[in-house]
């Protein structure tokens, strides 16, 4: 018995070890999203958007607050979050993925992160391209995707149908730091 | 009659003209974003306005979101990344705390900042993701009343 703890108290400790070293944050992600059409270019940008990447499962997850982008005119704001989003509703959008054959010693790596992505409510399965930039141990992820305002059940008024994309690009860029809890 | 007629018509026009030009001034001119002069709409401290989102998140949401708060708090980092001045303030919770997006108007005193100086933060709250998000954020070094 007395053999037992410290077998169990170094196991404890090497567990400890691996996941606060696999775990980085980022408190500072930045989104930006545009829609181009003839009519009008809309670009909204996101720079509070919170990331958590786990190496060792290979796992990252994305949130935002809807209400943190931040439009060239008030009208859009407006209109973004009370008619389109109704981030009253749906405060936040949300992605959960998993990155496809990481590998966390190289440098620089172009992989593929699937996963589920969740914009007013409604959850769709995605695929995105996201280069990973190994710099000394701390993670940086940038990429872009596009999305269809369709896929997310989010009406238009026909009238402003013709100022706004069907299909939305979306832009981010991470930069983390080692989580500690 | 005639005459009646267009001058009512003419007063229609002229006030429907009015009613356009005033819409089109205030609705599509740039806002006023710097809250120095603009009144706080909540006062509090770091610690109450993260334990209110820690305990209910929804009624904060109702509570603050989208309003001006005035928040009291101590200064943890600094930061300059991606071209933002961004304030995180400590709350009594380690992992939870007030991320401020500063005014660029502000950087001569986020220059003078040290860590632990109590500040008071006036800036527009957006919600809640691991810190409160406070956005437009207007910096008073003088905390007392």
């Amino acid at each position: 018995m007395n053999k037992l703890i410290p077998i169990l108290l170094l196991l404890t400790f090497f567990t400890d070890f691996d996941d606060t070293t696999s775990q980085f944050i980022t408190r500072q992600g930045q989104v930006t999203f545009f829609s181009y059409t003839s009519v009008e270019n809309i670009e909204a940008k996101n720079n509070q958007v919170v990331s958590i990447l786990d190496i060792e499962k290979e796992a990252i997850a994305v949130s935002m607050l809807m209400r943190a982008f931040v439009f060239k005119k008030d009208l859009m704001y407006e209109h973004f979050n009370e008619s389109y989003i109704e981030s009253d509703m749906y405060p936040k959008a949300n992605f959960e993925g998993k990155i496809i054959n990481l590998d966390a010693s190289v440098a620089l790596q172009t992989k593929i992160i699937k996963g589920t992505l969740t914009i007013h409510g409604i959850s769709k399965e995605i695929e995105i391209k996201s280069t990973i930039e190994n710099n000394n141990g701390t993670y940086a992820l940038e990429g872009n995707f596009d999305v269809l305002v369709n896929d997310f059940d989010i009406k238009i008024p026909p009238i402003l149908s013709s100022n706004i994309a069907k299909t939305i690009s979306l832009k981010f860029k991470f930069q983390y730091q080692p989580y500690e809890e | 009659m005639k005459k009646k007629d267009i001058f009512v018509s003419s007063m229609v026009t002229l006030s429907i003209l009015v009613i356009i030009f005033y819409f089109v001034t205030v609705v599509f001119s740039e806002p006023e974003r710097n809250l120095e002069k603009v009144s706080s709409e909540v006062s509090l401290n770091s610690n109450e306005l993260v334990a209110s989102f820690l305990t209910d998140e929804e009624k904060s949401n109702e509570l603050y979101v989208d309003k001006i708060l005035e928040v009291v708090g101590f200064v943890k980092e600094v930061t300059f990344l991606n071209k933002r001045i961004t304030v995180l303030l400590y709350s009594k919770n380690n992992d939870a705390g007030i991320i401020c997006d500063i005014d660029k108007n502000q950087i001569e005193k986020v220059k003078t900042l040290k860590k632990h100086q109590e500040i008071k933060i006036k800036g527009i709250c957006k919600g809640f993701l691991k810190d409160v998000v406070l956005l437009n954020c207007y910096i008073d070094l003088k905390t007392n009343e």
